[in-house]
């Protein structure tokens, strides 16, 4: 509810059309995927221009200025860096898109554990490569970020939430509660008391209508933490600890999407203590 | 009140029957350990002896989600969404939730009446069943265990059948419809009857009476246990979410695309999430999770007046479905001074 | 007795902008007229109640009316540029269409301050809702005694209505009453300063035969309840009117939940104006 402290699209219906770019850098394309895939794609394509869109355009540019740009994967290359800096100078708003944008991804697991040079020896050995790496990172790293839409991949319905509100002059509300609630809301039996499966649920930002503990697939925390350290990684350490779950399991389960997070070591040793 | 006897032999004719009238919902075993209210296909999957539902039945009256109205930008008009109004026939609710209801009128029809919920409520059918209490129900000690209003008809379990007693006006009329399935009630059925009320009651694992808790609560409220177990949750709602009696509700407008037009939508939101207390220019009024926590303690334990009840029916629910395995019941009695505390 | 027709509950009525006035950097005031000429022949509210603005596709906010309850068919609000919806009315021109619901709320008890001395005293945004009592009291001045109003806020240029309340002085002389506006931390500020509760030596009115209406930040009723009562001001007759998340204005969403087990109030509801025992009777309302 705090005012944003970026501009806000002015509406231009029937007036102008609203440039958009959607940007990539080290991930899979996965969230271009849906994007490109959404049941509206000709709607959006009618009333946005895409200036850079690679799934869609051999003609996309990542210098032509937008009102709005999505950037998808996590900054792992020199090359990531310069481009989403070229990115954030051309963008009056701008949205980190999908698990690596937002929290680094996968590709980040081992933030904190392992050196940058060591995983570099072991994959590449002495053989060099184009670019210079960097440890995986998520953009906001590096660069103010506006808004955030999680998800490995995002969901459609938000990503047409996030699109209409600006469109309309707006702006998305965020979500301050975890999938843990929308499984119940479901109407799910709960997976994490029922079968004491190592559900994440009750740490991760909602949005996906609990996808996974839906089908009964214990959730992974794809989405990321719940934001402004509403992430309680002690509380739900402390359920699993009574489950029978050791500290290693849960802190590199909780480590594939939430590595990034400040407070997960620190919760961590608080459920198990500092000592091993 | 009028009592009838339900045979056993009959029940199911009975479900088909009720099944003609509307929407049929009952309780249908889900999972290993949990029951949920589904609409009933085939009559046999109502499951009689379930411990507690996952989704309260105020979610047939106030469901999770719902539009309010659309809107024309353009012109600034709205279109009302109104529920259509057909029947639905809620089978198997239990007591506590009976009186969980009558709370959810309390706020959403006696005062100011909410229009989507009074629509859905005036279509629907409630028909009540007995139970035996698990360790996790406390409505004995909540006054909520047996229920004089709110149901069309409560079935009492009886070891061939069901006492039925009939609530209301449209109770005596699905009586009369299909009179075929119906018998009147014998002495030997009220020695049952009375037998299975003293089981029930002696089965609780509190007894007494709780309505002094609101004042125990109160003059507590700096109660250890309050910081201890706020420790321990999750923040994921599951306790509000999953309780016959919270109402809290979330509004967002949904533009369309073209920004022409939209939606209003209302969806369930819980005092456990961060922006329940937030206002603009950022205070937050309830900022910590104690703070949340402590609320809905609070909360539920203050008084309605229409069922001159506590707002916290005993279901257990906020337990039993709790990941973080808090105990309601448990952290009451200490702050009421049966379990140590300050 | 006729049951209460549901769909008035949340009835919403198409007002027009009419004017626009910046009052100071973040806070402008909006003068509302009701397009259908029957709503605005019957809409009545009374000092302290509050509406439901609705800008579609934006959102909705609760606002306390500001105006005089006198002019019928009009209403302004004081909006601040806070959030989502304010920031999008900010932006609104003369002529453009908004909806109302309400009002909600229980408001000042007027009848309570007839024939006693009025003191109001407001910090910030507080002057909103209590310019309404103000109005109120000028438009039935024969109902009313002697009049202060202690206006503050933190920077002199942040004074809600100061202009107007400044240009009012012959008037307030003629008719007893005093209008005192202090800026609590401004160097530059040439007029009074200090916190509301120093300037109550400066008041015309009678403690023991007053009713106060206060609005402002908590901390500031602490201080102000304090001294009030060292000086014999009956607190049957101290009024304040909070601030909480009002999003159905109707005692139904619970944003505005507030209390303990024995005393859990909606603030729209129930509220938004409180009297001195409901505040020492109800932890947490301020």
């Amino acid at each position: 509810m705090i005012l944003p402290d970026h501009e806000i699209i002015e509406e231009c219906r029937d007036v102008c059309r609203a440039t958009v770019g959607v940007y990539v850098l080290t991930s899979c394309y996965g969230c271009q995927l849906v994007m490109a895939t959404v049941q509206k794609i000709m709607e959006v394509a009618n009333l946005v221009d895409f200036k850079c869109f690679y799934m869609v355009s051999s003609k996309s540019s990542l210098h032509e200025p937008v009102d709005i740009a999505f950037v998808e994967g996590s900054v792992s290359t020199e090359k990531d860096l310069e481009e989403l800096k070229e990115v954030r100078k051309n963008a009056k708003v701008l949205v980190a898109i999908g698990a690596c944008a937002v929290n680094g991804g996968v590709q980040s697991w081992s933030e904190g554990d392992l050196d940058y040079d060591k995983l570099y020896a072991s994959v590449y050995g002495n053989s060099k490569i184009k670019y210079k790496g960097l440890q995986a990172a998520p953009i906001d790293s590096y660069v103010k970020v506006d808004y955030y839409l999680p998800g490995c991949p995002p969901e459609e319905d938000e990503i047409m939430y996030f699109l209409s509100t600006f469109l309309f002059g707006s702006y998305p509300e965020e979500i301050d509660y975890p999938v843990c609630a929308e499984c119940r809301l479901a109407g799910n039996p709960c997976i994490l008391i029922e079968r004491d499966a190592p559900c994440l649920g009750p740490i991760t930002v909602a949005g996906c209508k609990a996808r996974c503990p839906s089908f009964g697939v214990p959730c992974i925390g794809c989405r990321g933490p719940v934001p402004h350290d509403n992430s309680w990684f002690d509380s739900l350490a402390l359920a699993f600890r009574n489950k029978g779950y050791s500290k290693d399991y849960i802190r590199e389960r909780m480590k594939i999407f939430c590595s990034h997070d400040k407070n997960l070591e620190e919760r961590l040793d608080k459920a198990f203590g500092r000592k091993k | 009140m009028r009592y009838v006897k339900l045979p056993k032999e009959k029940v199911y004719e009975f479900l088909e029957q009720l099944k003609s009238m509307g929407t049929l919902y009952g309780p249908k075993k889900i999972s290993e350990k949990f029951y949920d209210f589904r609409e009933i296909g085939d009559v046999k999957e109502v499951e009689f002896e379930y411990n507690r539902t996952i989704t309260p039945p105020r979610k047939f009256f106030f469901p999770e989600r719902e539009t309010v109205f659309t809107f024309d930008t353009v012109n600034v008009e709205i279109h009302e969404t109104l529920p259509t109004g057909d029947p639905i026939i809620i089978f198997g609710v239990h007591a506590c939730d009976i009186v969980g209801l009558r709370i959810m009128d309390s706020r959403f029809i006696d005062d100011q009446p909410d229009p989507y919920y009074q629509t859905r409520r005036e279509n629907g059918i409630i028909i009540g069943l007995s139970c035996l209490p698990d360790e996790y129900c406390f409505c004995s000690v909540r006054r909520t265990d047996f229920v004089d209003a709110g149901f069309d008809l409560f079935l009492h379990l009886l070891p061939d059948g069901y006492l039925v007693r009939v609530g209301t006006v449209t109770g005596h009329k699905l009586i009369e419809n299909s009179p075929e399935y119906f018998e009147e009630i014998s002495s030997e059925d009220k020695d049952n009857f009375a037998k299975f009320e003293a089981k029930r009651r002696s089965m609780f694992t509190v007894q007494g009476n709780w309505d002094d808790m609101r004042y125990r609560l109160e003059l507590h409220l700096d109660h250890p246990m309050y910081m201890r177990e706020s420790d321990k949750c999750l923040g994921c709602g599951n306790c509000t979410l999953t309780c016959p009696t919270c109402r809290c509700y979330e509004v967002k407008d949904l533009p369309t695309l073209d920004g022409a037009g939209g939606e209003r939508v209302r969806f369930w939101d819980s005092c456990q999430f961060r922006s329940h207390g937030l206002v603009a220019g950022g205070h937050n009024f309830r900022p910590t999770k104690k703070d949340r926590f402590l609320n809905r303690y609070q909360c539920k334990n203050a008084y309605c007046e229409t069922t001159t009840t506590a707002y916290c029916v005993g279901c257990g629910r906020c337990t039993y479905f709790c990941p973080a395995d808090i105990q309601f019941k448990e952290n009451l009695l200490e702050v009421y001074g049966f379990g140590g505390g300050a | 007795m006729s049951k209460p027709d549901p769909m008035k509950t949340y009835a919403t009525h198409k007002c027009r902008l009419l004017r626009v006035y910046g009052l100071t950097e973040h806070e402008k005031l909006f003068l509302f007229r009701f397009d259908d000429s029957e709503i605005a022949q019957s809409w009545r509210f009374m000092p302290g109640q509050f509406v439901e603005l609705s800008l579609l596709g934006h959102g909705e906010v609760p606002i306390s009316i500001c105006s005089s309850a006198r002019r019928m068919g009009f209403f302004e609000l004081c909006i601040r540029k806070a959030g989502r919806v304010t920031s999008e009315i900010h932006k609104l021109k003369p002529g453009d269409l908004v909806r109302i619901r309400g009002p909600y709320g229980n408001g000042f008890p007027m009848d309570r301050f007839y024939d006693r001395d009025l003191l109001l005293v407001a910090a910030g945004l507080g002057m909103a809702p209590l310019r309404s009592v103000f109005l109120y009291a000028l438009d039935n001045r024969w109902l009313f005694g002697n009049i202060t109003i202690i206006n503050s806020s933190k920077l002199g240029k942040e004074l809600l209505f100061a202009k107007e309340l400044k240009a009012m002085r012959d008037i307030a002389t003629a008719e007893n009453i005093e209008i005192i506006q202090t800026a609590t931390r401004d160097p530059d500020w040439g007029g009074l300063t200090g916190r509301a509760p120093m300037h109550l030596d400066k008041v015309n009115v009678d403690p023991t035969k007053c009713t106060a209406a206060l609005c402002g930040p908590p901390r500031m009723y602490k201080s102000m309840f304090e001294q009030m009562i060292a000086l014999g001001y009956d607190p049957r007759y101290i009024f304040v009117n909070l601030e909480r998340r009002m999003k159905c204005g109707v005692g139904k969403c619970g944003h505005c939940n507030i209390g303990t087990a024995t005393s859990w109030k909606y603030v729209c509801k129930d509220g938004p104006v409180f009297d001195y025992y409901d505040i020492i009777s109800i932890p947490g309302l301020i």
